[in-house]
């Protein structure tokens, strides 16, 4: 068992470094699946033996995705495509792409037409409660399957598929339990190092960093709880980065206790379920149960009420919406939720997030006036 | 007791020097921004006009993109906090505060106590700032200053159409190429400002009293026009663009009472 000042260092190596990851585990004879965001069925790339890796683009500029994309296209996905057309994503052997909004769809066939990466396209049903929805994605799940099975010339058993749907709930589970104990660690677990755990589970097989999230779990039992007297905020919307973006919360002494980020705890927060008559059938069941997230249509919204549990079970007083920059579905849901925190008297911040090299004076002035008025 | 509050603007540099948390003994706008003399010379402006030396202050506290530059303050605080507390110093019933700077437009909102409880800030480009109003007077060839006055003498409104200050420059130099009279087209300026900060406004809540600040305030065209956007009636202070370092002033004059108070 290795400590947690070194699991903490490895985590974030490897999330300051997925290139490094590939190479390691091209290295090791492994074949590598990139899976873009978000909820791809990567359980699907485990038991065919690939390493899925996440592809959440990178701070970047941009320049060849400019062939493809206009300036005000998601900048998660103008930066993926400008690694792809740069060739920074080469050893990945296909990459999971599904359509999960309008730029999402463009991208699937700029993908197609630009990167050498073979692509793997699927669409995930919005009218998710129907039992014909979960035969839709299940025959799109059996798609992929196919796809996988064809680019590596082998068979993806039942069996194998068991074996790793266990292996992602039980990381999934690991995930949710760090998640519930951070906020007794703030002392360790500051804003960039809680996402640093988050990102390093998209590039490490599960099954290894199960291993790291149980080391990290333990080495945080083992202190006693951390009284923080600082301020305490969510975090929600796609992702929360770079370093240099986290670090103004740390100089402006917020904590961040909780997040519903599309890169972090959305994934995690959903198991796959029991029921179901055979294994794919659960793997498309998990597409039903996930909720709060704009990208999964929700007739119930339950993003405001989930975003005030978070506030709750954490006594965070402020919500930092993390807004991707463009993006419809997050800007869409964002009068909604806001307006409930508001009724609730939990002040927000609304954030641009960019994945272009920028300095961040104006998120600095916002976020201090931010914990001025916490 | 004498408090330094210094607002370290994008395009201005700005000191108040404050005695008991009351009386404003000097003040002083040099136009010079962050990364310059600005700040420095500021400093030994007021310290001048009031005839004290550095030793003589208890307590610095700065604010504006500069705010870490100025060695020194003893404590920052962001800029929103600072025009808050200034403005409400100056107009004590003001509920929502305008405040366009030489990059950013902010609206406030305040609680009837005066905390600051919400604000929004431009973020997409510098569309309604102070830097848009002085890429148009370049291309107009009159002074910022004047352009308030000038648009007084306007007969129809020309509208500008580009959030983008330079395809709104472009716009401005066509309207120009067509004789349009430079009255009218400050007017159109002075409303396309508005229209982009009245938003801002909009979306925190105006409720009355509501007082603009920062150096933009003092062009009574904006002025005019940002009321006609919002429907209500705007207070400008004589002090708008000394708000915030008289804030930081007041934030320094809190700051020495609670360290009188826990020694």
């Amino acid at each position: 068992m290795a400590n947690l000042e070194a699991r903490l260092k490895e985590v974030k190596t490897i999330a300051k470094s997925p290139k490094a990851q590939l190479k390691k585990y091209l290295a090791a004879g492994k074949k590598v699946m990139g899976c873009f965001p978000m909820y791809v069925p990567e359980v699907i790339a485990h038991a065919a033996g690939m390493v899925p890796m996440g592809m959440w683009g990178a701070q970047t500029e941009q320049k060849l995705s400019k062939l493809y994309l206009p300036a005000f296209a998601c900048p998660l996905m103008q930066s993926n495509m400008e690694l792809g057309l740069r060739g920074t994503y080469e050893g990945v052997t296909a990459a999971m792409i599904p359509t999960m909004c309008d730029t999402f769809r463009c991208v699937s066939q700029n993908w197609k037409s630009g990167v050498k990466i073979p692509m793997i396209s699927f669409s995930f049903p919005q009218n998710r409660k129907l039992q014909a929805s979960v035969e839709f994605l299940e025959t799109e799940y059996e798609h992929v399957k196919s796809c996988i099975e064809e680019i590596l010339g082998t068979k993806i058993t039942d069996e194998a598929l068991e074996n790793s749907v266990k292996i992602y709930n039980e990381h999934a589970k690991l995930m949710m339990k760090f998640a519930e104990i951070v906020p007794d660690h703030l002392d360790v677990i500051t804003p960039t190092v809680r996402h640093e755990v988050m990102k390093s589970a998209m590039f490490v097989d599960k099954a290894e960093h199960i291993e790291i999230m149980k080391d990290i779990i333990a080495g945080l039992e083992a202190r006693p709880a951390f009284n923080w007297t600082g301020k305490r905020v969510v975090l929600t919307g796609i992702t929360a980065e770079p370093e240099s973006f986290l670090k103004i919360f740390e100089d402006n002494g917020l904590a961040v206790v909780a997040d519903d980020l599309g890169q972090e705890m959305r994934q995690y927060r959903t198991l796959i379920p029991d029921e179901g008559k055979t294994v794919m059938e659960r793997i498309a069941r998990q597409w039903n149960n996930r909720y709060a997230c704009p990208l999964a249509h929700d007739e119930e919204f339950s993003r405001g009420d989930h975003l005030l549990d978070l506030c709750n079970k954490t006594k965070a007083t402020g919500v930092v919406v993390c807004l991707m920059k463009f993006c419809d579905p997050e800007e869409y849901d964002f009068p909604l939720y806001n307006k409930q925190l508001r009724d609730a008297g939990i002040p927000s911040l609304s954030l641009d997030i960019d994945q272009q090299p920028t300095n961040y004076d104006q998120a600095r002035t916002r976020l201090q006036a931010f914990a001025e008025i916490l | 007791m004498i408090t330094l509050g210094i607002d370290i603007g994008s395009t201005t540099s700005k000191a108040v020097l404050l005695e008991d948390g009351e009386k404003i003994l000097a003040k002083k706008i040099v136009p010079l921004g962050t990364g310059t003399t600005g700040a420095q010379t500021v400093f030994e402006n007021v310290l001048e006009m009031a005839g004290i030396t550095p030793e003589q202050i208890d307590y610095a506290l700065s604010t504006g993109y500069g705010r870490y530059s100025f060695e020194l303050a003893k404590r920052q605080i962001s800029e929103v906090s600072c025009h808050a507390k200034g403005i409400r110093f100056l107009v004590p019933t003001a509920r929502t505060i305008v405040d366009i700077g030489g990059q950013d437009a902010k609206a406030l909102s305040l609680a009837p106590n005066g905390a600051l409880m919400n604000f929004v800030m431009n973020d997409k480009c510098a569309a309604g700032t102070g830097r848009f109003l002085d890429v148009m007077a370049r291309v107009l060839d009159v002074k910022v200053e004047d352009m308030g006055d000038i648009s007084e003498l306007s007969t129809k409104e020309i509208t500008i159409n580009n959030t983008c200050t330079v395809f709104a420059e472009s716009e401005v130099i066509s309207r120009l190429s067509s004789n349009e009279k430079i009255a009218d087209i400050i007017a159109g300026i002075h409303a396309s400002v508005a229209k982009r900060v009245s938003g801002q406004a909009l979306r925190v809540g105006v409720v009355d009293d509501v007082v603009m600040s920062g150096g933009v305030a003092r062009n009574k065209g904006i002025v005019r026009a940002m009321e006609k956007e919002i429907g209500h009636k705007i207070t400008v202070p004589e002090d708008c663009q000394l708000a915030g370092a008289l804030g930081a002033a007041l934030f320094a004059w809190d700051e020495l009472l609670k360290e009188k108070n826990a020694g």
